[in-house]
């Protein structure tokens, strides 16, 4: 087996009062997307937060190619190949396209042409955005929403990519789109971690996939072998 | 009338820029800060110290308190305002009183109560058109439009600008884009500290200067960031040359000394109206 | 130094029952209001001048606390669609409009000089020998009606249901309209409470004038709530003595020092309490007496933190 790219162990993390996230342990080796699945409110989107750097830690270690990033709040991170996006309000909606993705260069150091080259090799991905970039952002549909954030994301050239809920409010046509255009990205070598709710469309495309319940793991496995199980139902609502 | 237009012109070109201030950092840091009036108390003591004490021509001393006014800002911010960023608004806005009470009154115990008044020529008005313009009026007009002209400039063309506005926009996503928020505040409290300044010395030309002098400016301030939507400085100084003019007309029904209970006035009605101010958006409501 | 104290005491009655109209507003219901000394004014010039033209005691006092919480509705219905900032606003404005009044209405208030000679109840029967002493107990039992009223409050369903809504939006969305209305009402009997604080302060001196009603009042009261605990009544009014003793200290303070002038002692006392006021906020937001809040069924469970988002 390969050395992982990211591992986190023994997470705990919240906001203000109890624990959300509740001494999460998970490993991501090199080219795989890991899915990290099960029913609401159960922690999900706070652990990615918390991978990203936008919840702080409150106990554990998170460590990315062997270095811990623990204290690193998300600008750093990135710095260390991590790109994340958020469910939903995942672009700026008061800026143009052409905005929300030179703000994406600006702060990584890539001002003048070496964003421009960056911001082009992006834009080759998704011709659909790379078209219209005088339009405010608020304006896309939700489809192409999804597709400018992930072409924000890629800018920084991750070498993981962090996805909240990438499904979330899309058509069912879109979202194969959108899972698609993940494959396509992991094809290029970039490790990704979703949270899923759509658990059926999700699978096909997850080498792995980790069940999460009140915050801590329940299950954790092949994503084929996840699918071939018949009681995903009764992970997910027993109660620990 | 026409007179009354023209005053109440000046009015709101000096609460503009505090009222832009305002609307600045409650974009980013999502409080009100109730501090701004002692904020304005304090740079026109200091621009009066410059000018006075050390015997420098205003220019200078305003300049200088422009340029210095942005570390009073950025101290209050790290010991009162950073300890609590996350503790919510309204523990932020109580913090920003006790700041107010702070700021006056160290402006009281080394200035004590006397007013006093910049060493400026008083100059005679200008008359066009049987209207007096007043050489004050004319300087005020120059500095804030420009201040408004720079800020504009900021948001809107420079990456400053742009992290501003993401900051304000979703401060997550503004993290996960690789902007680190604790530099766009700092940049925010210095931007805001500039106009507080150069506000603060044109009210001072304005009027005596006092310990109370802020007091007397902080509810037309919040009126009008409030009109023109909290968060949007170009509402602000929409806001602000509305309730300039409302306020002056208003005196010829009303005795002057209600100016800030009009401004009040229709804060109140505008809300009732339209909560979100004229030019709010509407996810400035909870 | 018994004539002294007396005073102290009574002051320190009429600020905690400030500081415990803010506590039902703010403390309990998380709605900040930094009008609270115009509150105070409005309940003492309804006092005063109903005294002053003939009405009897109880009357005046009941005008000042009908009025206030009429007030109190009003401006909280003004800002109900609105988040909280808002609120603090039209609550500073709302007092800067009766300072204004009180300073430029002379017909009505007397103006900056102020209402002078309104009558003390039961002064007749008492004489003005022992009065103050006798208006002390009064102010002591207010305080303490109050305090049951508010504690008996706290536990039934209303004051739960009011920190509901402080704590946890959800419940609080769930509740729906009832919410508004909680905090309407919530708001109402902290208005009610500054208005007999103002009847109280009208007969302290039997004379009133703008300057008694300085943001100074407002400031102290934040002070006294966040000093005893947001939400808890009882180490309110340990948190608002103990604060007063501290301020009350400074006042020897020139004394010791004899370089500051007056002036110059008054404005460091105001530096201690607003510098006080932020330092009470970072360091001992769950209030200086822990352990007795510990104890105290109406502390929340946690320290209120951001809700927003």
């Amino acid at each position: 087996m390969t050395a992982p790219l990211l591992t986190a162990s023994d997470l705990r993390a919240g906001y203000g009062g109890d624990d959300i996230v509740n001494g999460v342990s998970l490993s991501v080796v090199p080219g795989e997307i890991f899915t990290i699945i099960g029913p609401n409110g159960s922690g999900k989107s706070t652990l990615i937060k918390v991978l990203a750097g936008i919840v702080p830690v409150r106990k554990g270690t998170i460590a990315l190619f062997g270095k811990d990033v623990t204290e690193f709040k998300a600008p750093q991170r990135i710095g260390e190949g991590m790109a994340y996006v958020p469910q939903e309000f995942n672009v700026f909606r008061n800026m143009t396209i052409a905005e929300n993705l030179k703000l994406s260069t600006e702060f990584l150091g890539l001002r003048g042409r070496a964003g421009y080259l960056e911001r082009q090799r992006v834009l080759d991905l998704f011709p659909d955005i790379a078209s219209r970039q005088n339009l405010l952002a608020g304006n896309l549909s939700g489809g192409q929403r999804q597709m400018l954030a992930f072409a924000c994301a890629l800018i920084s050239s991750p070498d993981i990519l962090l996805l909240d809920e990438p499904s979330a409010g899309l058509s069912p046509k879109l979202v194969i789109e959108i899972f698609d255009k993940v494959k396509a990205v992991n094809a290029l070598g970039t490790t990704v971690i979703m949270v899923e709710q759509n658990v059926a469309m999700a699978l096909p495309y997850s080498d792995r996939a980790l069940i999460l319940v009140n915050g801590s793991v329940r299950y954790q496995s092949d994503a084929t072998a996840l699918r071939e199980r018949g009681d995903l139902h009764e992970l997910f609502l027993r109660e620990s | 009338m026409g007179q009354l237009i023209i005053n109440g012109l000046g009015t709101g070109l000096i609460i503009a820029l505090p009222a832009m201030a305002l609307s600045l950092t409650f974009g980013i840091l999502r409080f009100p800060n109730f501090a701004i009036g002692a904020m304005l108390t304090m740079a026109a003591y200091m621009a009066w110290s410059f000018n006075t004490i050390l015997g420098m021509s205003l220019i200078l001393a305003a300049a200088l308190t422009i340029l210095l006014f942005p570390l009073v800002a950025l101290i209050c911010d790290r010991t009162v305002f950073k300890p609590l960023r996350t503790r919510g608004p309204v523990t932020l806005l109580v913090a920003s009183m006790g700041l107010s009470f702070v700021l006056e009154n160290i402006c009281r115990l080394f200035y004590g109560n006397d007013a006093r008044s910049f060493d400026i020529p008083l100059a005679r008005p200008y008359r066009v058109m049987g209207l007096r313009i007043n050489y004050e009026l004319l300087v005020t007009a120059g500095v804030s439009i420009s201040a408004m002209a720079m800020v504009y400039v900021i948001l809107q063309h420079t990456s400053l600008g742009r992290a501003m506005r993401a900051v304000a926009d979703n401060p997550n996503l503004a993290a996960a884009r690789g902007i680190d928020a604790g530099w766009v505040i700092g940049a925010t409290w210095c931007l805001s500290g500039m106009l507080i300044a150069a506000s603060g010395v044109l009210i001072g030309m304005d009027r005596a200067i006092d310990p109370q002098l802020g007091w007397n400016y902080i509810i037309v301030c919040f009126a009008a960031a409030i009109l023109g939507g909290l968060g949007s400085p170009v509402g602000a100084v929409i806001g602000a040359l509305t309730l300039g003019i409302v306020g002056e007309l208003a005196t010829l029904i009303v005795d002057p000394n209600y100016r800030s209970a009009i401004a009040f006035l229709v804060v109140a009605l505008v809300l009732l109206v339209r909560p979100t101010g004229l030019l709010g958006r509407r996810e400035i409501v909870k | 130094m018994i004539g002294y104290l007396t005073t102290i005491m009574t002051l320190v009655s009429i600020a905690v029952l400030i500081a415990m109209a803010l506590n039902v507003q703010w403390g309990m219901c998380g709605m900040v209001n930094f009008g609270l000394s115009g509150f105070v004014a409005l309940g003492a010039y309804t006092t005063a001048i109903l005294m002053l033209n003939g009405t009897g005691v109880f009357m005046a006092v009941a005008a000042a606390i009908v009025i206030c919480s009429v007030m109190g509705a009003l401006l909280s219905l003004i800002s109900l669609r609105l988040s909280d900032d808002y609120l603090a606003i039209v609550t500073l404005g709302f007092g800067e409009v009766i300072r204004l009044i009180t300073l430029n209405e002379d017909w009505l208030t007397g103006g900056a000089l102020g209402l002078p000679g309104i009558p003390r109840p039961l002064v007749d029967y008492i004489g003005t020998d022992h009065y103050e002493k006798f208006y002390l107990a009064v102010c002591v039992l207010v305080v303490l009606l109050i305090f049951i009223g508010l504690e008996l409050a706290t536990r039934a369903p209303f004051g739960r249901a009011l920190r509901a809504i402080r704590d946890d939006e959800v419940v609080a969305a769930s509740l729906g309209k009832n919410v508004l209305l909680m905090r309407v009402k919530a708001f109402a009997i902290g208005g009610g409470i500054t208005g007999i604080a103002g009847s109280l302060q009208a007969f302290q001196f039997s004379y009133i004038d703008p300057s008694q009603f300085s943001a100074i009042m407002t400031v102290y009261a934040f002070m006294a709530v966040i000093a005893g605990g947001r939400g808890s009544h009882s180490g309110l009014i340990l948190g608002a003595c103990s604060i007063m003793v501290l301020l009350e200290a400074t006042r020897f303070l020139k004394d010791v020092v004899n370089i500051l002038d007056n002036s110059q002692i008054a404005a460091i006392r105001l530096i201690l309490i607003g510098g006080g006021l932020i330092l009470l906020l970072i360091y001992r937001p769950q209030g200086l007496i822990r352990e007795y809040r510990a104890t105290a069924p109406a502390a929340p469970k946690n320290v209120p933190h951001d809700r927003k988002e």
